[in-house]
C-alpha cells in the first residue's frame, strides 16, 4: 500500500456541509452590506447632522457690539454718553468650592459687597449668577488679574449723564439693560437704541478666530441725538429754581426756556432732581418732570390773554378806564382784589392784577370767543414735543361755563395748564400774536408760528406786560439789568381736597428783551412757606437772574439803559486790536 | 512621459504651493485685521472716554466754581460790558 501523507489522508477529509459556507458568505456579505449603508448614510442623507457637528467645532457666531448713541446739547456738548462697562459673571459648577479666602476677600472687596454676601451668591443652585454689573474696566481689569476660575466678564455698556442733577429730567436714564426709561432716553429710544450685528466665524483650537465665513448682521450704533436745551442755560436756570426753592422753604420748582424766533426749548429745569448717573436716586417723587406732568390753576398768569380778546374785539384800547370797585358780585362768591381799586385803565388791570377788572372785560365777551382763543393759545392741548407724560392740562367746554365760571377762568380759576403750556402760550405776545411750534430737538431756523391774535395787540401787550416790572406793578423784583422785560406775576391758591387752603403756588411768565423779545422764561415755586408767596416776591427774581444770565449768554444787545455803556461800529480788525480794559462782547448782525 | 505632461506637472506643483502660501498670506492678514479691528473699538472707546472727561472737566458747574472760587473772578454785567458792533 502506498503510504499516504497525513495532509492527504482520505480519513481525515472532513466533509463540510455545504450550507455551512454559503452561510458564512452571506452574512459576510450582510454585514458589508450594511457598512455600505451605514457609509451612504452618513455621506448622503444623515449629512448635515454630521456636518453640524464639524461646525459646532470649528465654527462660532460672535455678536458685533454696537453702541448706544450719545445725546448733544446744542453745542455738540455731551449730555449722555455710553462708555464700555463690564458685568462680573459667576459659573457656580466652575468655581472651587476650595476658594482661598483671601480670593474671596479681595474679589468681594474690588465688587464692593461683603465677604459673606459674595460667598451666598456664589453658593446659589443657579448655573450662572451676575455678581455685579456695569463695573469700570479698571476694577473688571483686577478681578481678571485675580484668576479665579469661574468668574467671567462679560462687555456692555453704561450710560454716564456729565451734567447730572441740572439736566437729568431732560435727558431722562437708561437701565441696566441700556434701554431708556425716562425723558428723551425713553421718547427718542428707536433711534438712539444701537441693534448689534452678528458674524460667523472659523476658531481654532484655542478659540481664536482664524477666518470670517459671514457677516449675517451688520451692527448698528444708535443715532445721536441734537436737543435744543443749552446746558449753559440749563444749568442757571436750574440754579436759579434751586436757590429759589431753598430760600423759600417751598416744596418745588421750575422753570422753562424758549427761544422765541426759533421755538427751540433752551431749558428745562425742574427741581427737586436728582442724579441719574447712581441708581439709588432713580426711583420717587424726584423723577417727575413738574414743568411738563404737573397742571395747576395759573391764576393770573392768565391774565394777559383775557385782556388780549378785548384788546382783539376792539371794546377796549390800553388807556380806557374802568371802574374797578372792591367787590364783584357774580356766581355763589364775589371776587375781590388784593388791594380795592377806584378806577383803573386796562393797562392798570394787567399792572396791578386786578382780578375784578379781568372778570369785568371777560363778561363782555362771549364764553365761546374766550375758548377760542385759550384753545389756540394751546390750553387744554398737550404740546407735541415727544415727551412722555406731558400734560394737556383742563379747559372745560365753554357750554358747560355758568358765569361765575367764566369770570374766574379769566383770571386763572377753573382752568389748568402745566408750566411749558403757559410758557408756550407766552410766546403768542413775544411773537406779534403767533404761537410758534415748540421743538427740543436743534433746529436753529426760525419758524413761522400760527397767528392768534393781532400784531397790534401783541405789541400793546407787551407795553403792558413790561408795566408790571416797572415801578407800581407787581413784579419790580423781575428786572434784569441791561434788559427791559415785561411779564406777569401769579399766585394761585393751591386746591386741597375740595376746596382751597393756604397753600400756594407762585409765577411768572414773561419775555425778554421787550424792544425785540427773543426769549420766554416761565418759573413756578410750589408751596413757598416763610415770607411772602407772591409771585412777584418768589418767582419774579428767579425770572430776572435766568434772563439776564440767558441773554448774557446768547450775546443779545442790552436794550435798557446802563451806566457806561458803550456801542460803537467796529470792523472785526479793529475789535481784535482794540485796547480796552472791559469785557468785549461781539455781536453778529 | 513626454515633454508636455512633465511642464503640466511642475505647473501643477507651482500652483499647487502658491495656493498654500496664498492661504496663509490671507489668514496672517485676516489675523492683521482682526487685530486692527479690536484695536480700532479700543481707541473709539478711549476716544468716548476722553470725550466725557473733557466734559466733566468743563461742566458749568465746576467752571463756575473754579472761577469764583480759584480765579476770583465775577459774572459780567452790562455796566462793564463794552458792545461792539461788527462791521463788515
Amino acid at each position: 500500500m502506498r503510504p499516504v501523507g497525513f495532509s492527504t489522508s482520505p480519513n481525515l477529509v472532513l466533509r463540510l456541509p455545504m450550507w455551512r459556507s454559503r452561510m458564512m458568505l452571506f452574512l459576510l456579505f450582510f454585514v458589508f452590506m450594511l457598512l455600505l449603508i451605514r457609509a451612504f448614510w452618513i455621506q448622503g442623507p444623515g449629512n448635515a447632522f454630521y456636518e453640524a457637528k464639524g461646525v459646532r467645532g470649528t465654527q462660532r457666531e460672535l455678536e458685533l457690539p454696537a453702541s448706544r448713541g450719545k445725546i448733544l446739547d446744542r453745542n455738540g456738548q455731551v449730555i449722555a454718553t455710553s462708555l464700555e462697562a463690564k458685568s462680573v459673571i459667576a459659573y457656580n459648577d466652575t468655581v472651587p468650592d476650595d476658594l482661598s479666602a483671601e480670593k474671596v476677600k479681595s474679589l468681594a472687596n474690588l465688587l464692593q459687597m461683603s465677604e459673606s454676601e459674595l460667598r451666598k451668591k456664589l453658593k446659589e443652585e443657579r448655573k450662572q449668577i451676575f455678581l455685579k454689573r456695569q463695573v469700570d474696566p479698571e476694577v473688571a481689569q483686577k478681578i481678571k488679574q485675580l484668576e479665579i476660575p469661574g468668574i467671567g466678564l462679560n462687555n456692555e455698556y453704561r450710560r454716564f449723564y456729565p451734567e447730572g442733577e441740572a439736566m437729568a429730567h431732560v435727558v431722562g436714564f437708561t437701565n441696566v439693560e441700556d434701554r431708556g426709561q425716562e425723558g428723551m432716553e425713553l421718547s427718542r429710544e428707536k433711534e438712539l437704541a444701537g441693534h448689534p450685528g452678528q458674524r460667523r466665524v472659523v476658531v481654532d483650537r484655542l478659540g481664536r478666530v482664524v477666518e470670517e465665513m459671514a457677516i449675517l448682521q451688520l451692527p448698528q450704533n444708535g443715532k445721536d441725538l441734537n436737543l435744543s436745551i443749552d446746558s449753559k442755560i440749563q444749568f442757571l436756570a436750574y440754579n436759579a429754581v434751586k436757590n429759589a426753592v431753598e430760600q423759600h422753604h417751598a416744596k418745588a420748582g421750575g422753570a422753562v426756556v424758549l427761544d422765541t424766533q426759533t421755538g427751540e426749548i433752551l431749558a428745562l429745569a425742574n427741581y427737586p432732581s436728582y442724579n441719574p448717573n447712581d441708581r439709588k436716586y432713580l426711583t420717587g417723587e424726584q423723577l417727575r418732570n413738574r414743568v411738563l406732568t404737573d397742571s395747576f390753576e395759573p391764576g393770573s398768569t392768565m391774565k394777559p390773554f383775557t385782556v388780549s380778546l378785548a384788546l382783539e374785539k376792539g371794546q377796549v384800547q390800553p388807556n380806557t378806564q374802568m371802574v374797578i370797585g372792591a367787590k364783584y358780585l357774580i356766581g355763589p362768591k364775589p371776587i375781590t382784589d388784593t388791594h380795592p381799586y377806584g378806577v383803573l385803565t386796562v393797562a392798570q388791570i394787567i399792572q396791578k392784577s386786578s382780578n375784578i377788572g379781568t372778570a369785568k372785560l371777560a363778561m363782555n365777551t362771549s364764553p365761546q370767543e374766550m375758548w377760542d382763543l385759550y384753545t389756540a393759545a394751546g390750553f387744554g392741548q398737550a404740546p407735541k414735543i415727544g415727551f412722555p407724560g406731558a400734560v394737556s392740562g383742563t379747559l372745560h367746554p365753554y357750554k358747560k361755563w355758568v358765569p361765575s365760571d367764566q369770570a374766574r377762568i379769566a383770571f386763572g380759576y377753573g382752568v389748568s395748564t402745566s408750566l411749558f403750556q403757559l410758557a408756550r402760550a407766552y410766546t403768542i405776545f413775544a411773537r406779534d400774536g403767533e404761537l410758534v411750534p415748540l421743538t427740543i430737538e436743534r433746529s436753529p431756523e426760525f419758524k413761522p408760528g400760527t397767528s392768534v391774535i393781532s400784531a397790534k395787540t401783541a405789541i400793546e401787550m407787551r407795553g403792558m406786560l413790561e408795566t408790571v416790572t416797572e415801578p407800581g406793578g407787581t413784579a419790580i423784583k423781575a428786572q434784569a439789568e441791561g434788559f427791559r422785560v415785561g411779564g406777569k406775576t401769579g399766585t394761585a391758591h393751591k386746591l386741597v381736597g375740595k376746596g382751597y387752603g393756604n397753600k400756594y403756588r407762585a409765577y411768572f411768565a414773561g419775555l425778554a428783551p421787550i424792544s425785540a423779545p427773543r426769549i420766554v422764561v416761565a418759573v413756578m415755586i410750589d408751596e413757598p412757606t416763610g415770607g411772602s408767596h407772591y409771585g412777584g416776591d418768589v418767582a419774579a427774581p428767579v425770572f430776572s437772574t435766568i434772563v439776564s444770565e440767558t441773554l448774557h449768554t446768547l450775546n443779545v444787545l442790552p436794550d435798557a439803559k446802563v451806566k457806561q455803556m458803550v456801542l460803537q461800529d467796529k470792523t472785526p480788525e479793529e475789535i481784535r486790536t482794540a485796547n480796552v480794559q472791559t469785557q468785549h462782547v461781539v455781536l453778529k448782525r | 512621459m513626454n515633454r508636455a505632461t512633465l511642464t503640466l506637472l511642475t505647473l501643477l506643483l507651482i500652483c499647487a504651493l502658491s495656493l498654500v502660501a496664498a492661504q496663509q498670506r490671507a489668514r496672517k492678514l485676516f489675523l492683521a485685521q482682526e487685530r486692527a479691528q479690536i484695536e480700532e473699538r479700543k481707541l473709539n472707546q478711549e476716544w468716548l472716554r476722553l470725550e466725557y472727561e473733557q466734559r466733566n472737566l468743563s461742566k458749568s458747574a465746576r467752571i463756575r466754581d473754579v472761577a469764583r472760587n480759584q480765579l476770583h473772578m465775577s459774572p459780567i454785567s452790562p455796566e462793564r460790558t463794552l458792545y461792539l458792533r461788527e462791521v463788515k
